[in-house]
């Protein structure tokens, strides 16, 4: 299945390949975790804080689905 | 240590030496200063009233990242005890002048008056008549052409002059612009109440902060530094995108108020996103990496130009692009920047003014994405028309004017750019902070969002009581010691807090551990709770608007779940 997968903040330079930045449009079998997704770009995982699929939060095991957009964020601060 | 005791009343000048206050620095000082000398019950805006500017008790050493000062007063907006905090040269100059607060009491009614402290830490008062109602861009550069380059200015605009409610106190940056702002609380319309439109403070000083043990100081100070460079989000993402670079995240979990709170996502996010702004910025020629504050090293400043290279503003940052762009249905980074220059300009809170903008397009004054409107409603606000009277005095007041219920504030201060629907910590934060609806008060966004490794429900209210009561403690702690928030990351692990508690053993000359720490957090926030007592509040001030209870928030459809029993026992300790 194919999904759409956007880094933020500083993640495109921790991705192993050219990132363009429309985003990555990715294949990728069936039930594919998002820890798997993240593996997959050759990313750290510690340095991945927080994914959502097509606008909601997701965990680490859950699964991408069909034509999905994946947007991955690194930690958090401020104030 | 030396406090400059400023009677606007008599227009005099005491120097006084203030044993008892030696340990105390930044929010510790002023929140324990209005505490004892401030009438709880007192007029804001009368002559019983005082403000105080105090730098961070680490201000002035070499500790990185501690160019942070105190404004502290009882709030006109708020009717609570106020900290509110500013960074720039100020409290750096301060502390190397040897002062460790400056405290303006009584009220002048021939004002406004400068307040000049020279080199060698005198200070005087001269008049300032003519300057009164001038913006800040404009005062900053006459008060340059007439005192050089090498002098740190706080100053009023205009909202502080005419005592709006949302009025900043704006202070000048490194490179000498009065972008940095002292914004929450209306610390502005107390100055102004004062009749004093500046501080003028000589750069030059050299006094040498006194440190009992200078060597293990300079070598916990050095670590500290270190930590702060290695840690990701310090050392690579802030100097590269800002606090901006929060945008899509917050907005990806559905945090972000949108159109006054009415939905937690914004369509057109990516327009004003953190990475289009750093875009753009680089594409014009701007900086995306500046140094806005003494001591800094993080550079997490920037500075916007428009399409002819020609600068629009600086920083623009997160909460602003929120107030100005989220909030009001305003995807244009362009108009939003406008926006944070005119109120720096005007000495406006961007996140107050933004939300009563907001509040005032919900109740249908103007349409939502309406950036030109927007623009009008911010220059009215400077000429003093009766709706611009409106906008200045926040979102409370915009509400009252049209009648309109939805106004999302907590003691008539605004929320900022994290909806407490979708992360309930914030709720707590917002409810039970001293300040109003106060993000610094205890940030606890992180722990809620950060659910690809699974940490807190962050629509549920399990667990985060506690969160923010451990965050508004340490925050309180942070903020008297004068550390900038950005520059926790020195302090994020048990090591690099052993490291804060070694420095401030080493310039205290008194043993101070971790459990020191978390007294020093809640002593400030138990006066401060004294005080607020005393002015009236009770348990039932701490409460959300009924919006956050009773409206769902898409796209989880979430309700603040945090019940009052809960709410009441934040401060159980």
């Amino acid at each position: 299945m194919q999904v759409r997968v956007k880094l933020l903040g500083t993640l495109p330079s921790s991705y192993r390949g050219i990132y363009p930045p429309e985003g990555l449009i990715l294949g990728v079998p069936a039930k594919t975790t998002i820890s798997g997704l993240v593996d997959m770009l050759g990313i750290p995982r510690e340095q991945v804080a927080l994914v959502t699929i097509n606008g909601l939060l997701a965990k680490a095991d859950d699964p991408a689905v069909e034509n999905a957009v994946i947007k991955m964020m690194q930690h958090l601060a401020g104030g | 240590m030396q406090f400059l005791r400023i009677n606007m009343t008599d227009l005099t000048i005491r120097t006084e030496t203030a044993d008892k206050y030696t340990n105390l620095g930044g929010r510790a000082l002023t929140s324990t200063f209005i505490a004892e000398e401030v009438p709880a019950q007192c007029d804001p805006l009368g002559t019983e009233n005082k403000l105080i500017f105090a730098p961070g008790y680490f201000t002035g050493t070499s500790l990185v990242n501690t160019g942070r000062l105190s404004v502290g007063a009882k709030s006109p907006l708020t009717g609570t005890i106020k900290e509110s905090n500013v960074g720039g040269t100020v409290a750096f100059s301060l502390a190397r002048l040897g002062i460790g607060a400056v405290i303006i009491e009584g009220q002048s009614t021939a004002g406004p008056y400068f307040l000049e402290i020279d080199r060698d830490g005198s200070a005087r008062l001269t008049e300032a008549g003519e300057y009164k109602g001038m913006r800040t861009y404009a005062l900053v550069d006459a008060l340059r052409q007439i005192h050089g380059d090498r002098k740190s200015i706080t100053c009023i605009g205009p909202a502080g002059d005419m005592q709006l409610l949302a009025a900043s106190i704006q202070s000048t940056d490194l490179d000498g612009r009065p972008c940095r702002a002292a914004g929450r609380g209306g610390l502005g319309a107390v100055m102004g109440a004062k009749g004093l439109k500046a501080i003028i403070v000589d750069r030059s000083g050299a006094v040498e902060t006194v440190c009992a043990e200078p060597e293990p100081f300079r070598k916990a100070a050095k670590a500290y530094a270190k930590a702060v460079k290695a840690d990701e989000f310090s050392g690579k993402i802030l100097p590269e995108f800002g606090t901006a670079v929060l945008a899509e995240a917050i907005n990806s979990a559905g945090a972000f108020p949108t159109r006054n709170a009415r939905t937690g996502q914004f369509e057109e996010i990516e327009k004003i996103s953190g990475e289009t702004m750093a875009e753009l910025i680089k594409s014009r020629g701007g900086q995306t990496t500046h140094k806005g504050c003494s001591q800094c090293i993080i550079d997490c400043s920037n500075v916007f130009v428009d399409k002819q290279g020609q600068y629009v503003t600086s920083s623009l940052e997160y909460e602003t692009i929120w107030s100005m762009g989220g909030m009001i249905g305003n995807g244009d980074l362009d108009n939003i920047a406008r926006l944070d220059f005119l109120c720096d300009d005007i000495g406006l809170d961007t996140m107050s003014t933004g939300v009563a903008i907001g509040v005032a397009m919900d109740a249908g004054y103007r349409q939502f994405g309406d950036g030109a409107a927007a623009i009008e409603l911010v220059e009215e606000v400077a000429k003093g028309s009766d709706i611009g009277r409106v906008i200045g005095n926040g979102p409370d007041a915009v509400g009252r004017h049209f009648n309109h219920d939805r106004v999302p504030t907590v003691k008539g201060q605004s929320i900022a750019a994290y909806d407490p629907r979708a992360i309930q910590g914030m709720a707590v934060t917002y409810a039970t902070s001293t300040m109003g609806a106060d993000h610094t008060a205890g940030w606890v966004v992180a722990q809620n969002l950060e659910a690809f490794g699974g940490t807190i429900d962050p629509l549920g209210a399990e667990g985060q009581v506690e969160l923010s009561r451990n965050a508004q403690i340490h925050m309180a702690a942070v903020d008297s010691a004068g550390i900038c928030d950005f520059a926790q990351s020195g302090l994020a692990t048990p090591e690099g807090m052993e490291n804060v508690c070694r420095m401030f053993q080493a310039k205290s000359g008194r043993p101070f551990t971790q459990q020191d720490w978390t007294e020093l957090g809640q002593q400030v926030m138990k006066t401060e709770r004294k005080f607020n007592r005393e002015a009236g509040f009770t348990a039932k001030n701490d409460r959300l608007p009924k919006m956050f209870y009773t409206e769902p928030l898409a796209p989880y459809n979430a309700v603040v779940q945090v019940g009052d029993e809960e709410m009441d026992s934040t401060f159980d300790y």
